[in-house]
């Protein structure tokens, strides 16, 4: 399992698997995934040119869902939470606070632009935004996020120093999960991560 | 006329050439008059030229035997003549006759050479009309002339002191002063009949008129003969200057010769002598005997002797064969035409100057009445007063279309007076559609415009009006066109010439009041509007230094939140990491409070900007307001001073729909504020529905401090606080203000300083639906 132990975050981050690495996650064995790979019970593509077939990630997770496996081994346990606010202070006290908590995973991003590269490619269980960004609204942000269907399961907290009750109202038609105002009762806010998160 | 297509400059050159190529004067005439500035003078080739013309010599001394009574030897012949009388004498004779001769009355008594001469240089500026009514009358003019000679020659005689006085220039000068006047009549003889006529109808001066119709007068006209002649330079002047007035003459040699002149055409004319055209009289004949230097006796001896001269010397000449006696009785008839005409002008003019003066009256009379400031009503009424007393009693009416309404419906005053012009009774009538244009109506029409054929419908609108068929419109108009119409119902008004003055005084009256009404209409609506304005702008000014302290807030939320998110959270981290219950750990927990603190204040402000918005839902009012006043009670927990607090409701209160957050909050800031004020007593909290008028009313009353008009004034500014610098300042009232705005409400307080503070919340319940 020591293998394991160094493979696993490797294996957290990766988006397409080997029929190995597939066995080695679902604790089944190489040809049983070859097998459901071909019958097309598990989704997959052949590398050009080759016979080598690949799966991604999602079709993998679906697979294990269906099957009754445990996808802890793939998601792992931890929530990954992305931080977006162009204000360093505050992105330094946000991860200062939840990487108290080891069940969060935290990345940030400063930007319009940054948060949605960071969105493709972490996918964030939560994304804590700011409204006010330097480049894109949070609206906007929230559309985007809504609009992608891998990420349905994202939650949304927009962080604001501007209470606009018609701005609350649109975010919270864009999408967005929470509105909390700045400054925070950081108690509070970690009472609204946990449960957004274990909805 | 057929000269009209000349313009005047050319036209006058012409005449002057037509003067220049007159007929020259006879050879003997010319022969003469170049001799008299020769010392020798070859009178033997004179009195032979004069004997070779039987009738010239018969004349010639039929003139020197009258021109000196003195004389008692008879002149039987030339030789002898110019023997006793003198070369000028016999000079001025064969002038005045060659002169005369050359203008005859009568062409066919004229000697054939200069007939025919005439005839060939008949001036082709004007066709001759024979037929033309109307002619200069040569005859009456010579008898002028004549006339003139004599009485200038009896003047210079009477006046022998007089060196510069010659009895015979005198008289060729007098002969001779008109003579342009022939020259004009002689090249243009139907202009200037057409002089003489107007110069009898307006019993004028003839040559105003032949300065007007034919461009110049006779003054210039000889000159430019007596030039062309190259008569003597006296007897230029004579005819060129003797209509001047005598100051005006230049000093010549022979002014008073001019004087002379100018003295007996005067006293002619007044004795009504001849006809010379000239109506006028500019100087009065003694004032210009005395300017000469005339004794009056000689002028009266001079007139005396008049008539029996001028007709001795007229029969000499052949001029006038007229015996004194009937040359008195022309002068007579003359005189007695002249005064006729000027007895009809006259009376035209009394007639006139009759109508004109009642029509003065009455502006005069409108005038005094109709002062400015009037409303238009009063000034119809004058109008019609006014009318009624330059027409006369009749039936009168007064339609005035109210000002606004240039189309469509257009509404009238239809006001009707009584005979005597006072007013009976006055009413709005509706002008149907297609009313016509009352500006287009004629009001110079002799007769009048008939109401019945283009307002009939007004006749609905006449009490008592027998007969509407008379009645007649007179447009009163001022600038912009009619204001109003006088009805009427006479025959025949005034001359429209003499009626305009009036009726434009009334149409500028009546405009002017109608002005004056819209103007005071518009002042008062002004100042309505101004009070209004005022008002609005003092809401405005407040509503934008709050709504741009709104916008500054929202400004400051953002920048300002940041910083304090991250002041507050790190003091809750702080604060986590300390000792619990220890001083470190209690600071970090104040800086978390305060850092909350500035950012509520900064809430506050930023509701003005973006008031907030009452999320209605049913609420029990009476629990609402009981948790508010427990949270109040429990507030004051630390306080030294506990300050009652009850609550005064009816126990029916109804399920009302209000945002109970926002209204616990404002019932919270008021009574926050009534405890601030420190009440001797208590702080009481009532509510009550007034279904009426589905309001809730929310009072809290406390007998505190109480506020003065300054505190009342800014108590709803935010910020504002009576309370000593340093004290927590007031953002309670506006918040609760605002609160209450948000349900369409308001905040009212009334105070009393040191009685206490009622602050009344009012909020509507459900809009009238």
């Amino acid at each position: 399992m020591s293998s394991n132990g160094q493979q696993t975050p490797d294996l957290h981050a990766k988006q397409v698997f080997t029929t190995g690495e597939a066995a080695e996650i679902c604790k089944v064995s190489q040809q049983t995934i070859i097998r459901c790979f071909d019958s097309g019970r598990l989704n997959g593509f052949r590398v050009p040119g080759s016979r080598f077939r690949r799966i991604p990630r999602e079709e993998l997770i679906q697979f294990m869902r269906d099957n009754g496996i445990p996808i802890e081994q793939i998601t792992s346990s931890k929530k990954r939470i992305l931080v977006v606010d162009d204000d360093p202070q505050i992105v330094e006290l946000m991860v200062d606070l939840l990487s108290r908590d080891d069940r969060y995973e935290v990345k940030t991003a400063m930007t319009g632009y940054d948060a949605g590269m960071m969105t493709e490619q972490f996918k964030p269980d939560l994304i804590i935004l700011d409204y006010m960004l330097p480049d894109i609204n949070g609206n906007i942000v929230c559309q985007t996020i809504r609009a992608n269907g891998e990420l349905s399961e994202t939650r949304i907290i927009i962080v604001s120093g501007v209470v606009n009750q018609d701005e609350i109202h649109d975010l919270l038609k864009a999408g967005a999960d929470e509105f909390v105002k700045k400054p925070f009762n950081i108690e509070q806010l970690q009472s609204r991560i946990t449960s957004l998160l274990e909805a | 006329m057929v000269t009209n297509e000349l313009t005047k400059p050319r036209r006058i050159e012409l005449i002057l050439r037509q003067i220049d190529s007159l007929p020259t004067l006879p050879a003997i005439a010319t022969r003469l008059l170049a001799l008299t500035s020769d010392e020798n003078a070859e009178v033997r080739e004179v009195i032979s030229l004069i004997s070779s013309d039987p009738a010239l010599t018969a004349k010639v001394l039929a003139l020197c035997k009258t021109a000196d009574r003195g004389l008692r030897q008879e002149v039987m012949n030339v030789d002898k003549a110019v023997v006793l009388l003198g070369f000028n004498a016999i000079r001025n004779a064969v002038l005045s006759v060659k002169v005369y001769e050359l203008f005859r009355p009568d062409p066919d008594d004229v000697p054939g050479d200069v007939t025919r001469r005439d005839n060939m240089l008949r001036p082709s500026i004007e066709p001759v009309d024979r037929e033309e009514a109307e002619r200069f009358d040569r005859a009456a003019f010579w008898t002028h002339s004549l006339a003139v000679a004599c009485l200038a020659e009896l003047i210079a005689r009477g006046s022998s002191a007089h060196q510069d006085l010659n009895p015979d220039e005198a008289f060729v000068c007098g002969l001779l002063h008109d003579v342009g006047k022939l020259a004009l009549d002689h090249v243009l003889p139907k202009s200037f009949a057409r002089v003489v006529e107007l110069a009898d109808l307006n019993q004028g001066n003839i040559a105003e008129f032949e300065r007007r119709i034919v461009g110049i007068d006779h003054h210039t006209a000889g000159k430019r003969l007596a030039e062309q002649w190259q008569l003597p330079h006296a007897l230029q002047d004579c005819i060129w200057l003797h209509g001047s007035p005598y100051d005006t003459l230049p000093n010549i040699e022979h002014r008073r010769l001019v004087g002379l002149v100018a003295l007996a055409d005067v006293i002619v004319r007044r004795q009504h002598l001849g006809y010379s055209g000239n109506f006028t009289f500019k100087e009065e004949e003694i004032t210009l005997a005395g300017k000469l230097g005339i004794d009056p006796d000689v002028v009266a001896d001079a007139i005396e002797g008049l008539h029996d001269t001028l007709e001795s010397r007229g029969k000499a000449l052949g001029i006038n064969d007229t015996p004194s006696k009937e040359l008195f009785l022309d002068a007579i008839q003359r005189a007695n035409i002249a005064l006729g005409r000027l007895n009809h002008a006259l009376d035209l003019r009394g007639r006139t100057a009759a109508i004109q003066s009642r029509i003065l009256e009455g502006i005069t009379t409108f005038h005094a009445q109709a002062g400015p400031g009037r409303s238009v009503q009063d000034m119809l009424d004058s109008v019609v007063e006014s009318a009624s007393t330059v027409f006369g009693p009749g039936f009168f009416a007064m339609l005035y279309p109210e000002p606004g309404h240039a189309h469509g419906h257009a509404t009238w005053l239809v006001s009707q007076y009584t005979d005597e012009g006072a007013p009976l009774h006055s009413q709005y009538a509706e002008a149907p559609p297609h009313t016509p244009d009352l500006s287009q109506f004629d009001a110079s029409q002799p007769m009048g415009v008939n109401l019945m054929g283009i307002l009939p419908w007004v006749a609905d609108y006449l009490v008592n009006a027998e007969d509407v068929r008379d009645v007649r419109l007179l447009p009163l108009s001022c600038g912009w066109g009619t204001v109003a119409v006088l009805l009427h119902d006479r025959q025949q008004l005034p001359n429209w010439s003499m009626l305009q003055s009036l009726v434009h005084t009334w149409g500028a009256a009546i405009g002017a009041a109608a002005q004056h009404d819209g103007a005071r209409r518009l002042g008062e609506e002004l100042a309505e509007s101004n009070s209004a304005l005022a008002e609005a702008q003092d809401r405005l000014l407040r509503q934008e230094s709050m709504a741009r302290l709104g916008e500054m807030a929202a400004g400051a939320a953002h920048e300002m939140n940041n910083p304090l998110a991250v002041i507050s959270g790190r003091s809750q981290l702080l604060s986590m990491t300390l000792t619990p219950g220890s001083k470190e750990q209690q600071a970090a927990q104040t800086i978390f409070k305060e850092a909350h603190r500035l950012s509520d204040l900064i809430t506050c402000l930023h509701m003005f900007a973006d008031p907030p918005r009452a999320n209605r839902r049913p609420v029990n009012l009476l629990s609402l307001l009981d948790a508010t006043i427990k949270a109040a009670r429990g507030a004051q927990r630390n306080r030294d001073q506990v300050v009652p607090i009850y609550l005064q409701v009816k126990e029916d209160l109804p399920s009302l729909e209000v945002d109970p957050e926002q209204l616990q909050q404002a019932v919270s800031e008021l009574v926050h504020n009534a405890i601030q004020a420190s009440p001797k007593d208590s702080v009481s909290v009532q509510a009550r529905v007034v279904s009426a008028e589905h309001l809730l009313l929310i009072q809290v009353v406390d007998d505190g401090d109480g506020m003065d008009q300054h505190t009342l004034d800014h108590a709803m500014d935010p910020f504002f606080s009576d309370k000593p610098a340093g004290r927590r300042v007031g953002m309670g009232l506006p918040r609760a203000q605002q609160l209450a705005l948000a349900h369409g409400g308001r905040l009212d307080l009334r105070s009393t300083p040191g009685e206490g503070t009622v602050a009344t919340l009012t909020i509507p319940l459900e809009p009238a639906a």
